[in-house]
């Protein structure tokens, strides 16, 4: 009997196991089935260095470059806004904290991972784009408010992976470290951040995972212009919004390339996974 | 010290908002905010305004690369409204007091102007089918009846002077695809011809003119809908109607001082020829 349920249950966590696998090849499957032919008739080449973006054309041309160019751009940015921020935020929770002040932030940061990502696209177009569009000129949808409000939206991811990797540390480095006559900030950033630098490469390439997929918040302040900018106050198409964009209406050829953005997203994820695994593996060597 | 801080950021604020609100500076940028390439509007749009071109080897959208993309009705009012050098084109039936709705070439969008054909940004609305069930009849007839025209005369223009309706009540189920300019007005007439009518169950999806030809022409729904003329092969292949016009109003904000523009400027400044608001 025990034995019965012992392999009718182990049957059950093997099926709830299978199901995210299941999910991720049916995902795969169905991108590359629908997105290589429409490439192929696109010409890969002209598909993915191709810079004109005109689906509704008689010739239509299908040039994604100046999306790749866009989210690489918007992702950049997000990255030098959020993480300077976002590290030092968690060494401050980490190190510095003051027992009180942390239960105000900690729940804080943990609310702004929360909100919804169409939240922060009505924060932006309300509060980010005409700022820059009074005090920087253009239009306000462009690369730096896009840039700026993506490096919010990664704060919680970097401050929460980053601050658990300075935890993590063993006590041992930091009281060695004043043992030595170190001060308090010359331990926690010559000993206890390196120490932590594996953690928090890894919390900054989470965050470009989520600079580069976020869609919703971006569509809304970014202008969405497919050509390739040569500002950072001129707007700018991401890979996620050139699909949210036109998906309602495309059908034919034009779907199909829409789709095809997709797998080339898809790959930037893959890559970037890849980079992720590889860094870890590196780092943990290393120590 | 802290205090003085507070004070200092406290004063930045108040100036931020304070030069928010500065007068309208006609030296600034155009900032043109078009629709998303397959948008019934946006290819209604380009047609009359002469933005489309005819090549030897089709037509081509020349709207400006510059141009702002927003994907909604809702996104261009919310933009323009925000942004005091914005243009943007949407239907009239979903106009509001957040915008300011422009004359073109000196006539203002309202229902008379267009009904009289005075007002060039014209469109019509249209509705096409393979073959209608009984049902799908009953509704059509409901549409081009005097009733139905009367809720279309609510944001639109009505198209026939018709007959009183009635209904025998026939019951079953039908779907109702296309236009996301269209399915507003489609609800309207859906709820009104469910008081008539309870037996009959009417399904709308709004998936854009295109996919409403498609779907009426492979059969995957009973009446399609469009925002705009349709193009030849679809009508070949479907029986179609004219079922209400509608304006498509140009609109800037409220604190700008245009109120008139000509149509050969409204070209130029969806190409990218004209960029600067001292037109």
């Amino acid at each position: 009997m025990t034995m019965q349920v012992e392999k009718l249950m182990h049957a059950v966590f093997f099926i709830a196991a299978l199901v995210s696998i299941i999910a991720v090849a049916l995902i795969c499957i169905f991108l590359f089935a629908n997105g290589i032919p429409a490439m192929r008739e696109i010409g890969f080449l002209d598909f993915l260095l191709g810079q004109r973006w005109a689906p509704m054309n008689s010739p239509p041309s299908f040039g994604i470059f100046p999306m790749i160019v866009g989210s690489i751009y918007v992702t950049a940015g997000a990255i030098i806004i959020g993480v300077p921020v976002g590290v030092l935020t968690a060494i401050f929770l980490a190190k510095y904290c003051p027992a009180k002040l942390y239960r105000v932030v900690k729940p804080a940061i943990q609310l702004l991972a929360g909100i919804p990502s169409v939240v922060y696209g009505f924060f932006g177009l309300m509060v980010i784009v005409p700022f820059i569009r009074t005090y920087l000129g253009g239009s306000g949808y462009s690369i730096l408010s896009a840039s700026i409000l993506l490096g919010i939206m990664i704060l919680p991811t970097i401050i929460g992976v980053s601050e658990s990797a300075i935890r993590a540390v063993p006590r041992e480095y930091y009281e060695g470290a004043v043992a030595l006559g170190a001060t308090h900030e010359r331990a926690v950033f010559a000993t206890v951040v390196p120490a932590a630098t594996s953690g928090i490469l890894a919390s900054i390439i989470l965050g470009v995972g989520r600079a580069i997929g976020e869609t919703m918040a971006v569509v809304m302040v970014a202008g969405n212009q497919a050509r390739v900018p040569s500002s950072i106050l001129q707007g700018v198409r991401t890979m996620t919004t050139n699909v949210v964009l036109e998906m309602g209406y495309a059908y034919g050829l034009h779907r199909g390339s829409l789709i095809a953005t997709g797998v080339i997203l898809f790959v930037f994820i893959l890559m970037i996974n890849l980079l992720f695994s590889v860094l870890k593996r590196r780092t943990n060597y290393g120590s | 010290m802290k205090k003085s801080l507070i004070v200092l950021l406290v004063g930045v604020l108040v100036a931020c908002v304070a030069r928010v609100g500065m007068a309208f500076d006609a030296g600034r940028d155009i900032n043109v905010i078009s629709r998303e390439a397959g948008s019934g509007t946006r290819g209604a749009f380009i047609e009359l305004m002469g933005i489309e071109a005819k090549t030897d080897e089709g037509t081509i959208d020349r709207t400006t690369v510059e141009a702002i993309i927003a994907n909604g009705t809702d996104v261009v009012l919310a933009s323009v409204a925000n942004n005091p050098y914005a243009i943007g084109y949407i239907s009239m039936g979903s106009l509001d007091e957040r915008v300011k709705a422009l004359k073109v070439d000196g006539v203002t969008p309202t229902q008379e102007n267009i009904a009289d054909g005075a007002y060039k940004v014209a469109r019509p609305f249209n509705i096409a089918y393979k073959e209608l069930s009984i049902v799908a009849q009953d509704f059509v007839d409901f549409i081009m009846s005097a009733q139905g025209q009367k809720i279309v005369s609510g944001s639109y223009i009505p198209v026939v002077e018709a007959e009183s309706f009635t209904t025998n009540r026939p019951s079953g189920r039908i779907v109702v695809a296309g236009s996301t300019s269209v399915s507003p007005l489609m609800e309207k007439l859906q709820e009104a011809y469910a008081k008539l009518n309870p037996n009959a169950t009417i399904e709308i999806q709004s998936s854009g003119s295109t996919a409403g030809m498609l779907g009426a022409i492979e059969g995957t729904c009973d009446i399609g809908m469009a925002s705009r003329e349709l193009s030849d092969a679809e009508k070949e292949q479907l029986t179609y109607l004219v079922m209400a016009q509608d304006g498509i109003a140009v609109i800037v904000n409220n604190d700008n001082p245009v109120d008139n523009v000509t149509s050969d400027q409204l070209r130029d400044i969806y190409v990218g020829d004209v960029t600067r608001w001292s037109l």
